[in-house]
């Protein structure tokens, strides 16, 4: 088994755990990390991808840095989404307006 | 492609501008940005019908290495579309400040302007991904407007959305593996079918039905689409959700062989009747009235799933067009459901459905326009529903071995009449009328019912819209 087939199958596997854990996990927190999960699992597959020729192939490496600046930004939006979730259930903002 | 790139520009700038900026009055600078972008989206499709299918190498590389954007009638059509429903949006929030949830409300619209035009310009499967991202982190920011209470339906539409975009991007990668290209039109002509092509094809799919809400992936759905502002379920409804389906055509038309189509097109016209109808059944048990709409559109998007599964299935021609009327039809008369339903739940102040007991006594032009924009729903003629049922009826009716299919579109025209008149019989009731709140705002009911208007009219220039659909893509 070549090196890169054994990463590809990391990371298919990474991508399946994190799916799994998505769908049936209910803690926020869990749920995120979850979805980073399934993403660093693709990007190991596309890194993987990459190293099949010498040298790497520099396109999908710039596919990976992208991929992981969505992740990124998704994150930070899924935790800030979370927090104040979180925040609103133990104790009510009577300031804010409702609607 | 100047006029495109025009169109495309002007809203991510002025959503940059107006983050920046903050200034007073953004409505109206939001309306004057899609007014300037539907005139520039008008100018392109004039282009894009008189010098055809137009590529655009984005920074002058070539081929293998190029991300490429794509001007054809329908990709100009299609913005035409995005920036029309979003004036129209646009102008009944500015008059009633209260369905846009908070201010935030028109920089991100804008964004979301940009980031679905950038989705229709796209010919590159990874720029599709990052256009798919904007798309669904500008539409959960916006379902996040609604308060506290719309955000647990955000969160879990975020979590859902990105499952199913990492599902796409895992397909993209399976593809890139296999082919080392991702330019669309370049894949289309080394595609194969076997075992790779077949696993990317199965994974980009259950990715984007799952971010397009089609079934049996759709349940995330109604409680996002009903617990937002009301002029963001309208946008939400009318225009997200028609993003996915436009990479899910793409995808399948385009890349994938005509053998692998031919199987996956009967599951996913299988899937369309199903999602007529249980997305039927579900809007008819709804008890609130932004449920139901939300429900009625899980339904509807079983016609766009029908036509394009019979579109692959048979490789007919005639169900391309179906499907974009479908998309056309669907989008203004959600916009006008949405926005005549959020009236009306606000000046009777609930949200149940059969608190509208008598409404078009006080609010006659509301109710008007939910009757109206639900004939398009179920297809009544001249609307531009009857159009796209027409058009995917007619190949059905040739073959009569093909009885099957015609008979779900039937049940399917059944569920939504009736959960249409489930509506509309309460609101003409006039026995004992449930008595409005707050004075009924005529202005805003006249806003909401013109793309109602515009739907039911679409048959009549049926000849230049046949003609632009014609020119679709290939």
């Amino acid at each position: 088994m070549s090196s890169s087939l054994f990463w590809m199958i990391i990371g298919a596997a990474l991508w399946l755990l994190g799916l799994h854990g998505l769908l049936t996990l209910r803690q926020a927190l869990r749920r995120i990390i979850a979805f980073n999960l399934m993403g660093s699992g693709v990007f190991l597959v596309m890194i993987a991808l990459a190293s099949r020729s010498q040298p790497s192939d520099p396109l999908l490496v710039a596919l990976v840095v992208t991929g992981l600046v969505v992740a990124v930004s998704a994150t930070a939006l899924a935790l800030r989404l979370a927090g104040v979730a979180q925040g609103g259930r133990k104790h009510a903002h009577p300031e804010e307006p409702r609607q | 492609m100047n006029a495109a790139l025009l169109s495309l520009s002007l809203p991510l700038v002025a959503g940059l501008l107006l983050v920046l900026l903050r200034p007073g009055r953004s409505g109206l600078w939001v309306i004057l940005m899609s007014v300037t972008s539907l005139i520039a989206a008008a100018f392109a499709l004039q282009q894009a019908m008189n010098l055809g299918p137009q590529l655009l190498q984005i920074g002058g590389w070539q081929t293998p290495l190029a991300i490429r954007f794509q001007l054809t009638p329908l990709t100009a059509l299609l913005m035409v579309f995005t920036a029309g429903l979003h004036l129209l949006v646009a102008l009944y929030a500015a008059r009633s400040p209260h369905a846009t949830g908070s201010e935030d409300y028109w920089p991100l619209s804008c964004l979301l302007h940009g980031a679905l035009v950038a989705l229709w310009l796209s010919a590159d499967l990874f720029n599709l991904y990052v256009t798919l991202e904007l798309l669904s982190l500008c539409a959960v920011a916006l379902v996040a407007l609604a308060g506290r209470k719309a955000y647990r339906p955000a969160f879990n539409y975020l979590m859902l959305s990105l499952a199913g975009s990492l599902a796409y991007l895992f397909g993209v990668a399976l593809f890139y593996g296999r082919y080392g290209v991702l330019d669309i039109w370049v894949l289309a002509e080394m595609a194969e079918a076997d075992g790779t092509t077949r696993l990317a094809l199965l994974l980009m799919s259950v990715g984007l039905m799952l971010k397009a809400a089609l079934w049996p992936l759709h349940l995330w759905l109604p409680p996002a689409h009903s617990g937002a502002p009301t002029a963001v379920s309208a946008l939400l409804s009318a225009l997200v959700v028609k993003g996915p389906i436009y990479i899910l055509w793409l995808v399948w038309s385009v890349i994938a062989p005509p053998e692998l189509g031919r199987q996956a097109g009967f599951l996913f016209a299988g899937a369309g009747i199903l999602a007529l109808i249980s997305g039927g059944w579900s809007a008819l048990r709804a008890p609130r009235l932004k449920v139901l709409v939300a429900y009625s559109t899980v339904a509807q998007l079983g016609y766009a799933l029908l036509a394009l599964g019979l579109l692959l299935h048979w490789q007919e021609p005639r169900m391309e067009a179906a499907l974009w009327l479908f998309i056309l039809a669907h989008g203004l008369a959600k916009v006008s459901m949405f926005l005549a339903a959020g009236e009306l739940q606000r000046v009777l102040g609930t949200r149940r459905v059969r608190a509208l007991k008598g409404a078009s006594q006080n609010m006659p032009v509301a109710m008007a326009t939910f009757a109206v924009a639900g004939g398009s729903l179920i297809g009544l003629p001249p609307s531009g529903g009857f159009l796209a049922k027409w058009l995917m009826l007619q190949p059905l009716f040739e073959q009569p071995q093909h009885w099957p299919w015609a008979f779900g579109v039937l049940l399917g025209t059944l569920m939504s009449a009736a959960y249409v008149f489930r509506v509309v019989a309460l609101g003409f009731d006039r026995a004992r009328p449930n008595p409005p709140s707050i004075k009924p705002d005529p202005v805003a009911q006249w806003l909401a019912m013109l793309p109602a208007l515009l739907v039911l009219s679409l048959a009549l220039i049926s000849e230049p819209l046949l003609l632009w659909l014609g020119g679709v893509a290939r």
